[in-house]
């Protein structure tokens, strides 16, 4: 089920309603929440919800062992166990179809023909979220980091919050379990305030990503013609907002309707595109997830610990892992060795050529950064390394007779839609929405709000997938 | 933050904004109408996958569409249609669709409308990717997408300005809409020439002119403008030897399973007769095809009571010519005893 949706909506109320009338007691909330959650993820399809019940049954059993088990073999044991469980689902649905492709073309190298039959494996939607969610709850038994759950009830509950099931945030058991254990209701500010996180949440992803920013990125990333660097350029910072939006607006919407239940999830999403630099980036962009692979993979891969070079090698597998962790596919892998080298580069520099970030080179360096990053995004966009190619070629102007495909009015919505987008981060970098709700009369929120809702309403969409379900 | 009384201004804003937006499009003429899109094809599939009897399905693009009207076949036949014509594309993907993926062997009537039937075969062209597009949703549409569309169908059948089409053409009140609608001189080529929607369409997918095409020429002319525009723009040639292969071979496994074939060519005026007879020239298409499959034909140009419809925009009948012509072609079939299931009088 899909946020941008009627069902979701309808769904919505319901669920609301039957959480905040009186007869239902905690533990029967929750078993609603529960319920609730696998219909949000069933409607989608019906028979993965098995695939939920495996990884949960798997990590329950192995974080109870994990919690009473002394001996380091048993408790070794326990934790591969979890990891090979959600591991192996995740490569076999994720990964089943990638791998085969690449074992094929490795043995038609080697001079082997073999053609095998299609797999036609579906990719469950949010299967990279919820894994490393419930991953996360074993590993931090494993190094007593956290506690185990409480009941079944909680844990269960923890692992399909239907809020951030599909795409986040990938939220730490000590975050959310604990939310679980006393009843919650939102008091009126906080459910209103959620409300709103609802709407600019559905803003984002209904008006900006798909009715002002989708086509025109789809249009240059799909084209085969060899493009005009003006238009490569508009179509990659199109998607560059297209993709901020999209996600950052998931994200909004969840904490919002977590919200509303009383529930509080963590930021995802800080003004990244205003980033100094890009260790700044990945404080700021999918905050879950770059915290998640710094806890779970850079620091267990030995972090800086061990010199510069293994800190670096460690930076550089960590990215990668990151890259294909969003996609199966080369061009991903590309897409995090690149934000892996700009990390390096980005250290080489602060012990090299240090410099002091001012007011006045600041936004100039946030630029910078933020043009770097698009450039990335063309691998992350692209279907093949030949149109990624094609693009970066273009967007450096080395196609000075390439086509335009794009009318003067797009370029300007474009233009000035990601311009707005970028001063906003300059200027909300070290603040936040609810600071800025703040400081507004109540009726120009008011105005504000309405504003979103009507756009949203106008726009209509069409019930476009989140493009973070892929992942 | 008094974030209740920003949320009443909210409210309060928001209902009325919606409302004279509503109150706008109203006054433009817009009123509300069901967009023919994939949840309706899809429901109607679905109704073959039941096994129906005294069924007769119509597959091809939007001319048979518009010109068979189904609530007179109903009456007349005593027999329940299945539309799964699909607008501006090629039958050969439904076609396909219905050989392999279901034992369907009662009467099928085939739309040709030469200029897609015969196009092409590539799977991304258009005439194909839409047909594409309706199979493979009907195979994949999840649970959420069906009650999203059950939802819809009272908003869009109440509110003016509330859109749910799969294609360019479906749209025209939508934000989105009326941005592309915009333009700044002509940097990449002279803009498309915007389309005016032309639907009445039933959730049974009962297609008819609405009465404003036919009363309004200058209606009818954006219309044609778009034809002209399509028509006269650089098109790849038409891959006869492929598309004829592709529909001779699912024809022979049609019939061979005991299927009634059925192909007819719907009328069409103006400049689409023009282009149609020099690019698709009967005896080089329609007949060839005729020859290769084993199916009975009807073509417009061989009934004097087809001449002289009302195609008020060169392409589809008007809703009174359409009924003239659905009466009068299940009389041929009548006559010709083409239809086993509407021979008997019941």
């Amino acid at each position: 089920m899909l946020f941008n949706s009627l069902s979701f909506i309808v769904f919505l109320v319901v669920v609301l309603i039957l959480y905040y009338i009186k007869i239902l007691s905690w533990t029967n909330k929750k078993r609603m929440l529960l319920f609730a959650s696998y219909v949000f993820y069933g409607l989608w399809n019906p028979p993965l919800i098995i695939l939920l019940w495996i990884s949960t049954m798997v990590d329950w059993t192995a974080g109870n062992r994990l919690a009473k088990e002394t001996k380091k073999k048993r408790r070794k044991f326990w934790l591969l166990l979890s990891m090979f469980v959600n591991l192996g689902f995740l490569g076999f649905f994720k990964y089943g179809n990638f791998l085969l492709e690449n074992f094929v073309s490795l043995l038609n190298i080697i001079g082997l023909n073999f053609e095998p039959q299609p797999m036609d494996i579906i990719l469950p939607m949010g299967i990279s979220f919820y894994t490393f969610q419930t991953m996360s709850y074993t590993i931090d038994l494993y190094y007593k980091r956290t506690q185990p759950a409480k009941t079944f009830l909680d844990f269960a509950l923890y692992v399909t919050f239907f809020p951030q099931l599909v795409a986040g945030p990938i939220v730490r058991a000590q975050d959310l379990i604990t939310q679980f254990y006393e009843e919650k209701r939102a008091t009126m500010n906080q459910f209103l305030w959620g409300l709103f996180l609802l709407t600019i949440g559905l803003f984002q992803k209904v008006v900006l990503a798909d009715t002002l920013l989708a086509e025109v990125s789809d249009d240059v990333f799909g084209t085969s013609k060899v493009l005009h660097g003006l238009d490569a350029w508009v179509g990659t910072i199109a998607f560059s907002g297209q993709i901020f939006f999209d996600f950052a607006g998931y994200s909004t919407c969840a904490i919002g309707i977590a919200l509303m239940l009383g529930i509080i999830l963590p930021d995802n999403f800080k003004y990244p595109y205003a980033a100094l630099g890009f260790s700044d980036l990945w404080r700021r962009w999918h905050i879950s997830l770059s915290s998640w692979l710094r806890d779970y993979l850079y620091i267990p891969l030995g972090g800086s610990r061990h010199g510069i070079i293994k800190m670096y090698i460690a930076l550089m597998l960590t990215m990668l892992l990151g890259g294909l962790w969003h996609g199966a596919a080369w061009t991903f892998m590309v897409w995090g060795g690149l934000h892996g080298t700009y990390l390096i580069l980005e250290r080489l520099q602060k012990k090299y050529l240090p410099f002091k970030i001012t007011a006045y080179n600041g936004i100039f360096l946030a630029f910078l950064t933020f043009s770097c990053v698009n450039i990335t995004w063309v691998f992350f966009r692209a279907r093949t390394f030949e149109k990624a190619w094609h693009m970066i070629q273009s967007m450096f102007y080395v196609h000075t007779e390439g086509e335009k495909i794009l009318g003067n009015f797009d370029i300007i919505k474009v233009c000035t839609v990601i311009g707005i987008m970028f001063l906003c981060h300059w200027y909300m970098r070290n603040s936040s929405l609810k600071e800025f709700a703040r400081g507004l009369p109540a009726w120009l929120f008011g105005v504000f709000w309405a504003t979103l809702f009507f756009l949203i309403v106008i726009a209509q969409g069409h019930g476009e997938q989140f493009i973070y379900f892929q992942f | 933050m008094q974030l209740r009384q920003s949320f009443i201004i909210a409210a309060i804003l928001g209902v009325t904004a919606i409302t004279s937006w509503e109150i706008y499009w109203r006054c433009q003429g817009v009123e509300p109408y069901l967009d023919d899109n994939k949840d309706l094809w899809a429901n109607q599939r679905q109704r073959l996958q039941k096994k129906p009897k005294n069924t007769i399905v119509f597959i091809g693009s939007s001319r048979i569409l518009y010109d068979i009207q189904l609530d007179l076949w109903r009456d007349l036949t005593h027999t329940e249609p299945i539309m799964l014509a699909v607008q501006g594309s090629s039958p050969i993907p439904i076609f396909e669709d219905i050989v392999k993926n279901t034992d369907f062997a009662g009467t099928l009537v085939v739309g040709v409308t030469p200029a897609l039937l015969f196009s092409t075969t590539f799977p991304k062209a258009p005439p194909m990717r839409r047909a594409i597009a309706k199979v493979d949703y009907f195979k994949n549409r999840t649970y959420a997408q069906r009650i999203n569309h059950i939802l819809s169908v009272p908003l869009q059948t109440n509110l003016a300005f509330i859109r749910d089409g799969d294609e360019a053409w479906d749209s025209d009140v939508d934000l989105g809409t009326l941005l592309s609608r915009i333009h700044i001189s002509e940097r990449a080529g002279p803009p498309p020439v915007p389309f005016n929607n032309f639907e009445e369409i039933g959730l049974d997918r009962h297609m008819k002119m609405p009465e404003y095409v036919t009363n309004d020429t200058s209606y009818a002319n954006t219309i044609k403008a778009v034809w002209k525009d399509i028509l006269s723009a650089d098109r790849p040639p038409p891959d006869k030897t492929a598309t004829m292969a592709a529909f001779e071979k699912l024809a022979n496994t049609f019939t061979k399973r005991g299927g009634n074939l059925i192909l007819v060519r719907c009328p069409s005026s103006g400049l689409f007769k023009e282009v149609e007879a020099k690019g698709f020239p009967r005896h080089e298409f329609w007949d060839v095809l005729v020859n290769k499959v084993n199916a009975q034909s009807y073509h417009y140009e061989d009934y004097p009571q087809f001449q002289n419809l009302f195609l008020p925009e060169w392409s589809h009948l008007s809703a009174e010519d359409a009924r003239f012509f659905t009466r009068e072609l299940i009389g041929i079939l009548k006559a010709e005893k083409a239809i086993p299931q509407i021979n008997i009088d019941k």
